[in-house]
């Protein structure tokens, strides 16, 4: 009698959040008349990097022809109405280093271009990874410099997640350096409260801003009490306080200028969502949001992990993905994989049409951005480390040329490619990870 | 390479010696001796120093011996008052019989106790006449002091982890106000943190539902009964939760999976039971033959149809409740397919079979809230009710008795009206928009985010201490600081009004009243501040959650272990404390605390059930600190014991005598595959072949190695691998020790090393400062007045309350 699946919950949860989200959420959050709408001259750019598990169906992805006007196939459908900015990357190849290593060097070796130290121990070891390399460039000007996010969670795997493999290789896409992976958010809640600060409503968040402002007087008047009276010593280690509260007085001036520029805000999430769709177009919309009001500009989402045990019945997929990704070249099995790849293929779509509609100094979101979209295994029936499927899209303020099959030579690092991406988005190194030159994309 | 390899060596060799445990030092009781003081003492004194001692410590020499300054050949010994820093460092060598270094000659034990007490009495004397109480400065509460001043304030328990970042440590403490600094970042989370907890305080309505999940550790078996779960339940786990608002919330429950997603335990039915205050809100069934093969179809499925089946949502009042969730017990069989001769029930992470554990509950709301309920914070907060006449100006009184008691408490002192008046200013605003209670939660917002509340910082004295006091470079500190710094000291909370009251009366610095607040602090349930704050970082215990054994080599190892570990060192010092013994009990207490689990850990028969008792100790070698499963955990490898790290955490916490970082040439333990033959002590061994290791592991490995027969898990053995364990070593100083009873022993030869080394990190933690050689003479005359009193726990405290550094302050200049 107490069990009130769902409905209760997700109406009150997500109230004016997920379904009905949308496009209001978005068009809520442009900042309409600010600086940065107006400001034609250089352009930011952005970073999406975003992960598929277990490989896709490559014949069903892969483009037959390589160069410009390319057909695109079934998978990858959704992606075609954005044809003059897409670039297909075919042959490359994650390091392995002769071990297979599987669910955990997939993830882990695709941002890095480096497979992962063997061991299941807390001495895990890889490398910094490119959305990191990328935001110590472009990251620090903004709030966040980088935003981690995914959908499912582990946290509570200890040891080993694939045999001999640390579950710090699966958890998350993003290393800080070979031994700091980034923890990714999969509360939609928290990643909201980074990104806007508390208050579940604009009312409430103006009232917020407007409290922090006369509490930041307040605090600003109390120091100068405790100050009168006391030693030139401890004055001075008071003083420092005096200096912070300037500082996050500057802080809420633009806070106060962001949100006043927002029109409509929903409710924020009190969790997360039931449903994986809400859940993922949630992801999807905080990192447009950010990106829109400039308060990160890189990205790293796991859409869904490796070994993810995830069930599609709303696209009639009842098998677990992990379990039908080793399909065994059992044509049900192949045809229930590519339309998970699909229905993924779908979710990167929406985002893209929403970066697409974003006007962004002179342009749009998508113009400016970078999206890296794909997995870290070819086919994940055998877990092959090559014929990585690998998509980027949008413009890169330029940089990117799009509409655009890239064939490489058979087996080129993936580092290869990462270091050009790098490239496009105005990072210069000589290598990274295992690479042995570069992709001209 | 040459030059450097000597100058590690001789660098070692002034440390060299600092573990040896010698019989026939000096003791306290020589000061007497150094009454005779005088020209033909010193004469006497400047031979010995002479003759054993300026050999190397010579200023013609360039050694590692003078490297550090310690220059004796030339020094005036009529001038020792004049340079503490290095004859505090000459008393600690002679102290702990570190100098001179094995193997060299050594003076007479009598001359030997005329140097050190001569150098001790001179040291102390200048102390007396010219008292130096250190730096001190503002303090800004920490994280733990920072929840205790709320829960103390407002009758509420917050999560500060959640709300704030954690602290830097420094000197072996979290409360070190020099690294207690502050960021924009920081300030910001205090904003939030304020705004949360003066909502949560009063039972805002501008609280919206919020989802929260506590977990199970992966590695914790959920065969038995939770101690904090009812007999007649399995596994599972008590959540201590927070409902805001009187209001639905909903339950939801997740089980342990294996890592190919599939729920483990299904083949039989089992009854899963959340309950919110003792109440069943649930029950429901978990798993039957039917689900255990649809799962071996589709496991998801069966997860989805789970997840919805363990869930609830119910109404309940607000308040912090118990929120169990846990398995109704069945039969203690583990299943029907195996034997497991492990106790870990979560060592397989693909094994599906067995039976169902809980992994978290995340509980979600309020959803449809219906008002603020009746808390123990709303009790603690509206202390008068507004006026019934719902007239402003009635309310405001209330409101301003409310707002004067809370900033009293925070701000620790009587308040002015140039205090009260910004935090009226928060009710009046509140007030007008949204009522008297919003006033309240306004202004209470204020006092948490003032710098009043969030920084001690420390008033000059009175006028009329002014007075007492002129001409000096110090004066005492006043009745009001004192009262933060006992309670910061013994509660890591604020002062209770009580404290408050003597303070402003003057009263609290009068030597009987000090010392009844005093015993009465330490009475008080809020002096287990002293066991999770002070014990827990002193003894390293707080680095146990961090402690992960190698599963393949300790199977048997679980969070239940950890966790017994941990309860087991808290009550064992509590116990210390809360009985007030002598502080060498800690060594050799021939009681502990276990459960079940814990006794059959150490092979302690004839006790069941997770609850935790007080057992006599008929096994010598378990007795004490050297005993515990925590200690041993802590100073282990995660596949093997580390004499090294043993003995270095003895020399640290014990002796008082840190070794020297190893320096960066000193090659690792051979861990290879051909050195995982040999037992530990023939590696170390060979380690110690290289004479650049050797200088410095002689004096940790035969402490560490006489601790052998314990393992990486603190389990007996005698074995190791194949071979017997030899536990036995000589110190540096010749004495033979074998095994941890004998070390024991060793130690306790000098109780003053150890009370000493105890009082120095108890001032330390209560001035929340690094020592100085300056503060020494403090520590001395704490243990001196505590050896009369039979070295009780209250002794070294009552010392340290009444000691330079903690009750004067430096004068700064005024502005």
């Amino acid at each position: 009698m107490f069990v009130h699946k769902l409905h209760l919950s997700r109406r009150t949860v997500l109230k004016g959040v997920g379904a009905t989200l949308a496009l209001p959420f978005l068009d809520a959050m442009v900042p309409a008349l600010t600086a940065q709408a107006r400001t034609a001259a250089a352009p930011r750019k952005r970073l999406a990097c975003i992960y598929i598990p277990h490989g896709v169906i490559l014949d069903q992805w892969t483009p037959e022809t390589s160069g410009a006007d390319f057909e695109f196939k079934s998978i990858l459908k959704p992606i075609e109405p954005f044809r003059q900015q897409v670039t297909v990357v075919t042959n490359l190849l994650r390091p392995e280093r002769g071990i297979d290593t599987n669910h955990a060097g997939a993830p882990s070796s695709w941002l890095t271009g480096v497979p992962p130290k063997r061991t299941a121990g807390p001495d895990f070891s890889l490398g910094a990874t490119l959305d990191q390399v990328v935001a110590q460039e472009i990251g620090q000007e903004t709030t966040l410099p980088s935003l981690e996010l995914a959908t499912e969670d582990f946290t509570g795997l200890v040891g080993d997640c694939s045999p001999g493999f640390s579950c710090a290789y699966m958890n998350t896409l993003s290393w800080k350096n070979a031994t700091t992976p980034l923890p990714m958010e999969i509360n939609p809640r928290l990643v909201f409260e980074r990104l806007f600060g508390g208050g579940a409503t604009r009312e409430a968040r103006m009232a917020r801003i407007k409290t922090d402002r006369s509490l930041l007087d307040f605090v600003a008047g109390d120091l100068k009490q405790l100050e009168a009276g006391i030693g030139t010593r401890d004055k001075a280690r008071l003083e420092e306080y005096v200096d912070h509260v300037r500082e996050i007085e500057r802080r809420v001036q633009l806070a106060e200028r962001r949100t006043d520029s927002l029109i409509d805000v929903p409710e924020a999430p009190v969790g997360v969502p039931e449903s994986f769709e809400e859940h993922a177009r949630l992801m999807f919309d905080f990192m447009a949001v950010a990106f829109e009001a400039d308060l990160t500009r890189v990205s790293a989402f796991m859409l869904t992990r490796e070994l993810s045990q995830r069930t599609y019945p709303n696209i009639g997929v009842t098998q677990p993905h992990h379990t039908i990704s080793h399909h065994g070249n059992k044509p049900d099995q192949i045809e229930a994989h590519a339309k998970v790849n699909l229905y993924h293929a779908g979710l990167l779509a929406k985002f893209l049409e929403r970066l697409q509609k974003t006007a962004d100094g002179g342009g749009s979101l998508l113009d400016h951005s970078l999206v890296l979209y794909g997995s870290g295994m070819g086919n994940g029936n055998v877990h092959a480390a090559d014929h990585l499927p690998t998509l980027l899209v949008g413009g890169a303020a330029g940089a990117l040329k799009g509409n655009r099959h890239v064939v490489a030579p058979d087996r080129t690092p993936n580092g290869n490619m990462l270091l050009s991406v790098a490239e496009k988005m105005g990072v210069n190194m000589d290598s990274f990870g295992s690479s042995t030159g570069r992709v001209a994309l | 390479m040459k030059f450097r390899l000597a100058a590690v060596l001789a660098f070692c060799a002034v440390w060299g010696g600092s573990a040896q445990v010698r019989r026939g030092g000096p003791s306290l009781s020589d000061v007497a001796l150094a009454k005779a003081e005088g020209p033909p003492l010193r004469t006497e004194l400047r031979q010995t120093l002479d003759k054993y001692c300026a050999g190397c410590h010579n200023a013609r020499v360039k050694t590692s011996a003078t490297a550090g300054g310690v220059v004796l050949n030339d020094v005036d010994l009529a001038a020792v008052a004049k340079d503490p820093v290095l004859w505090e460092k000459v008393v600690r060598k002679l102290r702990t019989g570190a100098m001179p270094p094995a193997g060299m000659p050594r003076p007479e034990p009598a001359a030997h106790a005329a140097l050190v007490t001569y150098l001790e009495t001179t040291l102390d004397q200048e102390a007396a006449a010219h008292p130096n109480p250190g730096r001190s400065g503002p303090h800004r509460l920490n994280r733990a002091e920072y929840a205790n001043a709320v829960r103390d304030l407002l009758a509420l328990d917050v999560d500060t982890a959640t709300l704030l970042p954690p602290d830097d440590s420094a000197d072996g403490f979290d409360n070190i106000a020099d690294v207690l600094g502050a960021s924009p970042a920081l300030l910001e989370r205090y904003l939030s943190a304020a705004t949360k907890i003066s909502a949560l305080a009063v039972g805002s309505p501008s609280i919206t539902a919020e989802q929260e999940t506590y977990r199970i550790r992966g590695d914790a078996s959920q065969t038995g009964q939770n101690e904090e779960l009812p007999a007649g339940t399995r596994g599972g786990l008590l959540a201590r939760h927070l409902f805001p608002l009187d209001g639905e919330y909903t339950f939801k429950v997740k089980l342990w999976m294996t890592n190919l997603g599939s729920v483990r335990g299904l083949e039989d039915t089992h009854q899963l039971e959340i309950s919110v205050d003792g109440e069943r809100v649930l029950l429901a069934p978990v798993g039957s033959e039917k689900e255990y093969t649809d799962a071996v179809k589709n496991a998801t499925d069966v997860v989805n149809l789970l997840e919805a089946r363990l869930q609830a949502r119910v109404f309940v009042k607000a308040g912090e409740r118990p929120v169990g969730v846990a398995f109704l017990a069945k039969t203690a069989t583990l299943g029907d397919t195996r034997l497991q001769n492990f106790r870990r029930s979560t060592l397989i992470a693909t094994d599906h079979r067995g039976v169902p554990h809980v992994e978290s509950v995340t509980i979600s709301g309020p959803f449809n809230p219906k008002g603020p309920g009746d808390t123990a914070s709303r009790r603690a907060v509206f202390t008068c009710p507004p006026s019934p006449s719902g007239l402003r100006r009635d309310d405001r009184a209330c409101a301003r008795t409310i707002v004067s008691r809370l900033a009293r408490r925070a701000y620790r002192r009587p308040v002015t009206d140039a205090d009260l008046a910004p935090l009226m200013k928060f009710y009046d605003d509140g007030r007008r928009e949204q009522g008297f209670e919003r006033g309240v939660e306004a202004a209470l917002r204020g006092i948490l985010v003032s710098p009043k509340f969030l920084l001690r910082v420390e008033r000059p004295p009175s006028p009329r201490l002014r007075r007492a006091s002129a001409g000096d470079e110090l004066s005492p500190i006043s009745d009001i600081d004192l009262a933060s710094r006992l309670s910061f000291f013994l509660w890591s909370s604020i002062p209770d009004d009580e404290l408050i009251d003597l303070a402003s009366r003057g009263q609290l610095s009068r030597p009987p009243v000090l010392d009844a607040q005093v015993k009465r602090m330490l009475r008080d349930p809020r002096s287990s501040a002293l066991v999770d704050n002070f014990a827990a970082q002193w003894l390293h215990a707080r680095n146990l959650r961090n402690a992960t054994p190698d599963k393949g080599d300790f199977p048997d190892f679980d969070d239940n272990l950890r966790q017994a570990f941990e309860r087991e060192l808290k009550l064992f010092v509590a116990s210390i404390i809360r009985e007030d013994r002598n502080v060498l009990d800690l060594m050799t207490a021939d009681y502990t605390f276990v459960n079940e689990r814990l006794a059959q850990h150490y092979g302690i028969p004839n006790v069941y059930g997770p609850q935790f008792r007080r057992v006599r100790l008929a096994d010598d070698a378990r007795k004490g600190l050297l005993g515990k499963g925590a200690v041993l955990l802590v100073t282990s490898h995660a596949d093997r014991t580390s004499p090294v790290v043993r003995g270095k955490w003895i020399l640290d916490n014990l002796l008082g005598a840190p070794p020297p970082a190893p320096p960066a040439v000193v090659p690792p333990l051979d861990d290879s595959a051909a050195a995982a033959t040999l037992t530990m002590r023939q590696r170390m061994e060979k380690h110690r072949e290289n004479p650049v290791c050797a200088s410095c592991h002689k004096v940790m490995d035969p402490i560490g190695l006489a601790l052998e027969n314990f393992d990486a898990i603190g389990r007996w053995r005698d074995l190791d691998g194949e071979s017997p364990i030899d536990a036995s070593g000589v110190l540096t100083d010749g004495t033979k020790v074998r095994g941890a009873v004998d070390l024991r022993q060793a130690l306790l030869e000098r109780p003053e090393v150890l009370v000493g080394t105890m009082s120095e990190k108890l001032l330390t933690y209560a001035l929340g400062r690094g020592l100085e050689a300056t503060d020494m003479p403090a520590v001395r005359t704490v243990v001196r007045d505590a050896s009369r009193d039979g070295y009780r726990f209250s002794a070294l405290v009552k010392g340290v309350v009444t000691s330079t550094p903690f009750r004067m302050r430096r004068k700064d200049k005024e502005s």
